[in-house]
């Protein structure tokens, strides 16, 4: 029995992703649970394992492609079956021609139309017919409509654009190279002056979701000084005593800390918006998402009940999701949820920024560079660190004061560690 | 009628003239094929027409017309005793049936498709060899549909004697009322013909071996179903196992119940409904070496071609659901391959009515199905009882829900329980069947007062929007 695999609604709101490289080919055999596909999504790079295993009769989609939730992916022959005549032809057109001519029928997937499911892409059954006379697999035309609904409009610019293929078909022996996503022919007075980069599917992520947030969102930015130099001893001292561990902490896990510390004292920046019902939702567990610069962009992991976690534990816990965010190997679980985000642009250097919020979030706090001044302790003047510490805000359910007061608190904890390790 | 030794040649013939068989013979002809089809029974139309869905749905309006009449009373109409001449309902219930039947005998004429009468095998791959009353025909062909349907699954312990142990083409056809009678089965055949029994007023006791009736639907359609039923005085066994017929004065179902406690039933009648089985043995198809799958259905491709090209298969045959409507499209289909037009069963649903009382429809996917494959859900829900125009219909038993996907909100399912569930379930189908979204729905002018508004409420109410019922 042939079994159609589809992509699946992994939810969080992803609609399409991008298929990175297929991991099987066709003919193989594949082992239950073993990946079928890399997938690039809003979020993040995932392997699709196979729910069974079997023959790959046919992979649906090219490398490249965008995929929409539903669609098929992969036609397996189960286990236990044998593969029937590869039922597609290498060359795509005669893959899709219509071919009146019964072929040695292979008896593929059994109708059983109890199953059937509403899940595939919405197309009419006009349309499907309509792509059916044109001879053309409706699984590889990406519906324009919503929620990927495949129009007759859609069904005719596919046809029209794959229409002068024929002829060149009958060439290449050697893996057939699937057209590339479209890539702008060069234009005359070009030449080398400029370079066209096509965005990457994370870049257009990010793009939209800035757009929303910055049109959505009334951003404020308070920005406040920490004298960080008992902070740096304190640190000093544990990594210390933790080097025969091997173990060393960072800055981040008492950035945290103290931020977890202030959230508790002001709600309403550990919340959310909810439109719908015209309510605050105030988060009773704190997520902190960590915004990590990745080479292809931004990407935020979320540390879960970073409240519960010790200093130790919050520093591994930031250079396994940080590490993995920069190989795009995060679980979609390990990017949703969070409360409030952390933003540390200081290594990087620069003054203060002002960044935006991390919808549906509505705070969201940077850490900047850290840099020596003198400063008075007491009367004397001596030798200390200092931090800028920013807290962006949404100027529409809080107000200036009340994240004033938000950073005075978290710039305490900062100032002194004592207080920090006592709000532990 | 054609008969004899030699052999006739055509380019299609078509086996079996049940609701797939005709529909792809009239299709091909319409189509410019030359069709023969070959049919065992006297009659075509197959169980559908014959013992099945017509003669049953004409009963079970009889019995609710009957019912209606005993409880217009609350209507301020009364209409004194009723009775029921059983022969007569019967008589009328063929008439029915031989009209529909006559009526197929001359779209066969119009269509120039050739009927032979008899039992038709494969001799090879383009040959057909048909048992007729008067020797064997052979019929040449290019293309072949096999339609052959389905039969009832015989029970161990119950042969059936067409006096006391029946099946379902002998209830369609009883001439009188049994005091008791005893339905072993709970699907729904059992069900329908249950509350025919019952309402002409025989003592009806339904056996089912499964732990609930109607198992896949809905957990609310069982409730209401089940309530309904013992208002009809229907006593239901779940869980529970017929051993055997003890004959005598007075003859009994012996049972074990879900508890382990023996059972004695009294039957006038048994009837047996569990479940069919293709018809898909003797037909030679080993010869020419079509593949049946581990039940025996035989195996086809969304093109209805099978493992031997050539040769089509539709219907009961290819497997379930076993509806005549999923055999009325396929025959399209493949009569549509065969003339070489691009065309493939690629249907979203198939919906699926029960005509018990009150009746029960589906298509799609019902919520537990929904959620098992991973759609987060939006759900909605009316009550007929609260619908203006179920009222006026005293009808108020039943309801809509409809599931949706929660993220896209595109319609995933929907179930009617009550008066013309059959009816309405259509536009739910037209709606899964173009992709629709809650609100292509929600946005759709419903007319009132009408039942059909019971959808646009159900569909509200999962939008969060409902009008006419508070939220919970």
């Amino acid at each position: 029995m042939a079994y159609e695999f589809r992509f699946p609604d992994v939810g969080e709101g992803i609609h399409e992703g991008r298929v990175v490289e297929w991991l099987v080919a066709e003919g193989g055999t594949v082992g239950r649970d073993q990946p079928l596909l890399k997938v690039e999504t809003d979020k993040a790079i995932v392997d699709l394992p196979s729910p069974h295993a079997g023959t790959v009769l046919r992979l649906h989609a090219a490398a490249g492609e965008t995929i929409h939730v539903g669609d098929v992916l992969v036609t397996l022959g189960l286990a236990g079956e044998v593969a029937q005549a590869a039922p597609a032809p290498a060359s795509t057109s005669a893959a899709e021609s219509p071919a009146p001519a019964p072929g040695p029928g292979a008896p593929a997937p059994a109708v059983a139309p109890s199953t059937a499911t509403p899940s595939r892409p919405p197309a009419t059954p006009h349309t499907r017919a309509l792509a059916r006379r044109l001879g053309l697999d409706l699984a590889r035309i990406t519906g324009t409509g919503r929620d990927g609904r495949i129009t007759n409009e859609d069904v005719a610019s596919f046809a029209k654009a794959k229409a002068p293929e024929p002829e060149a078909s009958a060439a290449p022996l050697a893996a057939a190279p699937v057209p590339a996503p479209s890539t702008t022919p060069p234009r005359p007075g070009d030449a080398g002056l400029e370079e066209r980069v096509p965005l990457t599917h994370l870049r257009q992520v990010i793009a939209a979701a800035m757009r929303d947030s910055v049109q959505t969102a009334a951003h404020v930015t308070h920005v406040d000084e920490a004298d960080v130099t008992d902070l740096l001893a304190l640190r000093r001292r544990l990594n210390e005593k933790l080097a025969p561990t091997g173990s060393r902490l960072t800055l981040a896990p008492f950035f945290v800390k103290a931020l977890v510390a202030a959230l508790k004292l002001h709600p309403k920046l550990n919340a959310s918006f909810d439109a719908a019902a015209h309510e605050l939702v105030l988060k009773k567990y704190w997520n902190i998402g960590l915004a990590v610069d990745t080479p292809e962009g931004l990407i935020v992991p979320v540390i879960r009940d970073a409240d519960r976690l010790s200093l130790e534990q919050l520093s591994a816990r930031i250079d396994d999701l940080a590490g993995r965010a920069r190989e795009r190997r995060l679980s979609l679980d390990e990017l949703r949820g969070g409360t409030c985000t952390l933003t540390n642009i200081g290594p990087v250097g620069g003054l203060f920024a002002t960044p935006i919020l991390h919808q549906p979030e509505l705070a969201i706090v940077g850490t900047h560079a850290i840099k020596e001044r003198p400063g008075f302790v007491g009367d004397e003047v001596r030798r200390r660190s200092y931090l800028y510490v920013s807290v962006s805000f949404d100027h529409r359910f809080i107000d200036g004061a009340e994240a004033a007061r938000f950073l005075a608190d978290l710039v305490t904890r900062l100032n002194d560690p004592d207080r920090l390790i006592a709000s532990l | 009628m054609v008969v004899g030794e030699f052999a006739e040649s055509c380019d299609v013939v078509v086996v079996g003239a049940g609701p797939g068989g005709y529909v792809a013979a009239i299709r091909l002809a319409q189509l410019g094929k030359d069709v023969i089809l070959v049919e065992q029974e006297a009659r075509l139309g197959g169980v559908c027409l014959n013992e099945g869905c017509i003669p049953s749905k004409a009963l079970i309006h009889a019995t609710d017309f009957v019912l209606e009449a005993r409880e217009a009373g609350s209507m301020g109409i009364e209409l004194g005793a009723i009775s029921v001449d059983v022969p007569r309902l019967v008589a009328w219930k063929d008439g029915i049936v031989k009209r529909l039947t006559a009526g197929i005998d001359q779209l066969m004429a119009k269509h120039r498709v050739r009927v032979i009468q008899g039992r038709g095998a494969f001799a090879s791959p383009k040959r057909l060899v048909v048992s007729t009353a008067h020797g064997p025909t052979y019929v040449d062909f290019q293309q072949a549909i096999v339609a052959t349907g389905s039969s009832p699954r015989p029970l161990p312990g119950f042969p059936l004697d067409g006096r006391r142990v029946i099946g379902s083409r002998e209830a369609l056809a009883l001439d009188h009322v049994p005091v008791h009678v005893v339905v072993i089965g709970g699907g729904s055949i059992g069900l329908e013909l249950a509350c025919v029994q019952a309402k002409l007023g025989a003592r009806v006791v339904v056996l089912e071996a499964a732990p609930d009736v109607v198992g896949q639907h809905e957990p609310e359609v069982r409730g209401a179903l089940k309530q309904r039923l013992k208002q009809l005085g229907i006593t239901l066994h779940v869980g529970a196992r017929a051993e055997g017929l003890v004959e005598g004065d007075r003859p009994s179902v012996r049972a074990t119940a879900s508890d382990g406690s023996e059972l004695s039933l009294p039957a006038d009648v048994v009837l047996v409904v569990t479940g069919r089985v293709p018809n898909s043995a003797d037909l030679g198809l080993d010869r020419v070496g079509v593949a049946l799958d581990e039940r025996g259905f035989i195996r086809v491709n969304d093109r209805l071609e099978t493992s031997t090209p050539g040769i089509y298969a539709i219907g009961d045959v290819v497997g379930p659901p076993l509806l005549a409507h999923k055999a009325y499209r396929e025959a399209k289909v493949a009569a549509q391959v065969i003339a070489g037009e691009p065309a493939a069963f690629d249907n979203v649903v198939v919906p699926a009515v029960i005509y018990t009382d009150p009746e029960v429809a589906w298509a799609g996917l019902t919520e537990a199905e929904a959620r098992a494959r991973d759609h987060e859900v939006l759900v909605g829900s009316f009550p007929f009882r609260v619908s203006g125009r179920a009222l006026t219909l005293n009808a108020p038993e039943g309801f809509v829900k409809a599931v949706a996907d929660a993220t896209t909100r595109r319609l995933l399912g929907v179930t009617i329980v009550g008066r013309d569930a059959g009816e309405l379930i259509s536009e739910a189908a037209l709606a899964l069947e173009m992709g629709a979204f809650l609100d292509d729905l929600s946005a759709t002018i419903h007319p009132h007062p009408s039942l059909s508004e019971a959808l646009l409420e159900s569909i509200e109410a999962a939008l969060g929007e409902a009008v006419h019922v508070a939220r919970g």
